[in-house]
């Protein structure tokens, strides 16, 4: 009697290779701004901080301009979000269910937005804006950034309505479901998801807009990562920085953990042109 | 039934805030600033055909080295982004098990950290006294010269902030390329690079073309990550622009400047645009 040895898989050492240079390209520098962020003494040359503490956290935390900017930052987001939502999801319906003149040239010209390089166009509309006075304004910024959500707001949405059954709403159209009720019941729990990723998605890509916010924004409208543009710049304090970032950090990870499916699949890398 | 009620212009309609919206705030701004920089009042006061902005713009040293230091940042970024992503994309789309999918996961991740984030991880380490001086320092090794207000600076962070769609990208392209034709190609002893040149390539050039279209769409006129990270002189089109705009307060040559910029990327963006409508259409 014969017994086949297994074969040992092969060590991965590419796979190796790739992840211990990336683990450092990528987790190395976000761990140095977390250590800051809990770091009340750290002078150069020491490898690791005299001295870890929270004593920053209050004191970020316990200024004015943070929390003003927090308040927007969240208004804003909120705002341009459920706006986005409301004209959006109906087009993405339209899109992606009914059938009328100038459908795909409609569709595809939210594309128009991806044709040209980004900063450039903010300073058109900018130019546009300053006859209007809405540079400095809250709905000035909203505008601007309800705009950078439009085709991710449309084209995710419309996919994921497109990939509902539609045997399952004919089905129950069959047994005397009104098409409201089908909708309710069949084609918002299938979609769902996908659209709330979408949501969030463009809750978060809010939150951290930074180019159009200056450009239109400023003065008047301070965001977060306005305000840590000038943390930047002009702040000796290293540790207000460090904290901002940890806390701008928070809606990022949320996002991570929900929309990972939507972004794994290959729908979202096809809506990049994959 | 349902044919007759779908040929009805509600779809039009629940359309027709968002097309509204798009053409107002980009179709509209694009025509506005090409009309508002060839036809404006001249020095007597007349309304005319002029090109005196841009005549201005390539006579001006300064401004063409800014255009200079943006074609090169680009082209760098571009060069460095294929050399990244393609080996780990091709890594990728061959293995399975643990390591690929934490490689995969890590290199997804920059997608998830706002570039003003980026910027300040980057000061932080790369930077003056930064984390790799105390790293070298504790061995007894002398300090980097820092990249960060140097061109280099500004390369380093788009190359990192870059690295999440051009994966995604390049794996999306590699999907159409079937393990029976590489194991084909290996039966008749072709050896890797042979099958990476004759059978990868050309199969995935278009998505090796979105990528780079993608790419220099996004870094061509950027902002954040040069204006943080590059030096103030010369400067790249996004902080030229901004500043031209809001501290020199001369609307008329940032909307030049950013013509200029559209120009320089027209042929990128009509064929990522192309690209991205076909793949939908499939």
């Amino acid at each position: 009697m014969t017994t086949i040895a297994p074969t040992r898989p092969r060590l991965d050492w590419t796979g190796i290779v790739f992840a211990a240079v990336l683990s450092i390209a990528i987790i190395f520098p976000l761990l140095v701004v977390g250590t800051w962020a809990f770091t009340e003494v750290w002078r150069y040359p020491n490898v690791i901080p005299q001295q870890f503490g929270f004593r920053f956290w209050g004191q970020t935390l316990g200024r004015p301009d943070v929390w003003a900017a927090l308040t927007l930052s969240l208004q804003l987001s909120t705002v341009v979000t459920l706006l986005s939502a409301a004209i959006c999801l109906p087009a993405a319906y339209a899109f992606a269910r009914l059938d009328f003149p100038g459908r795909s040239i409609l569709f595809f010209s939210f594309l128009a937005g991806h044709a040209f390089p980004k900063f450039g166009l903010l300073i058109a509309i900018a130019a546009i804006f300053l006859q209007l006075n809405l540079i400095g304004t809250f709905w000035g910024v909203v505008l601007i950034q309800l705009v950078g959500t439009l085709l991710f707001m449309i084209w995710i949405p419309v996919a994921a309505f497109q990939s509902v059954d539609r045997r399952m709403e004919e089905a129950a159209r069959d047994v005397g479901a009104g098409p409201f009720r089908v909708f309710w019941s069949v084609t918002l729990p299938q979609a769902g998801p996908t659209i709330a990723a979408a949501v969030l998605l463009s809750f978060v890509g809010t939150f951290y807009e930074t180019e159009g916010a200056w450009l239109i924004g400023a003065p008047g409208i301070r965001t977060m990562p306005v305000l840590m543009i000038s943390f930047i710049n002009n702040q000796m304090v290293i540790q207000f920085g460090a904290v901002l970032s940890v806390l701008l950090w928070v809606p990022s990870f949320i996002a991570l953990i929900f929309a990972r499916r939507v972004i794994g699949g290959g729908a979202f890398a096809r809506g990049f042109g994959g | 039934m349902e044919k007759t009620d779908s040929r009805r212009p509600t779809g039009l309609l629940l359309v027709a805030v968002p097309v509204l919206l798009m053409a107002w705030l980009i179709i509209w701004p694009i025509f506005s600033a090409i009309g508002r920089t060839i036809w404006r009042p001249d020095a007597n006061g007349e309304t005319g055909f002029t090109l005196s902005s841009y005549v201005f713009f390539f006579s001006d040293q300064y401004s063409i080295n800014n255009l200079m230091i943006t074609l090169w940042t680009t082209g760098v970024c571009a060069l460095f982004l294929l050399l990244i992503c393609l080996p780990i994309a091709i890594y990728l789309r061959f293995s399975t098990g643990k390591i690929p999918a934490y490689v995969q996961a890590l290199a997804i991740f920059p997608m998830f950290v706002p570039s003003i984030i980026l910027a300040y991880a980057f000061i932080r380490v790369l930077g003056p006294n930064g984390m790799v001086d105390i790293l070298l320092n504790s061995v007894g090794l002398p300090k980097i010269r820092t990249p960060y207000l140097t061109p280099w600076g500004p390369v380093i962070g788009m190359v990192w902030d870059n690295i999440p769609l051009t994966v995604l990208i390049l794996l999306s392209g590699l999907g159409s390329v079937s393990n029976q034709s590489i194991e084909a190609a290996r039966d008749v002893g072709a050896k890797r690079l042979q099958v990476l040149w004759y059978i990868i390539l050309p199969r995935i050039s278009n998505s090796v073309l979105v990528a780079i279209s993608f790419a220099v769409l996004g870094i061509f006129s950027s902002f954040t990550l040069p204006y943080l990270l590059g030096p103030a002189s010369p400067e790249m089109m996004g902080p030229f622009m901004n500043r031209t705009f809001r501290e020199v307060n001369d609307p008329i040559n940032a909307i030049t400047q950013a013509v200029i910029t559209f120009c320089f990327c027209i042929a990128f963006g009509l064929f990522y645009v192309r690209s991205v409508a076909r793949n939908q259409g499939k």
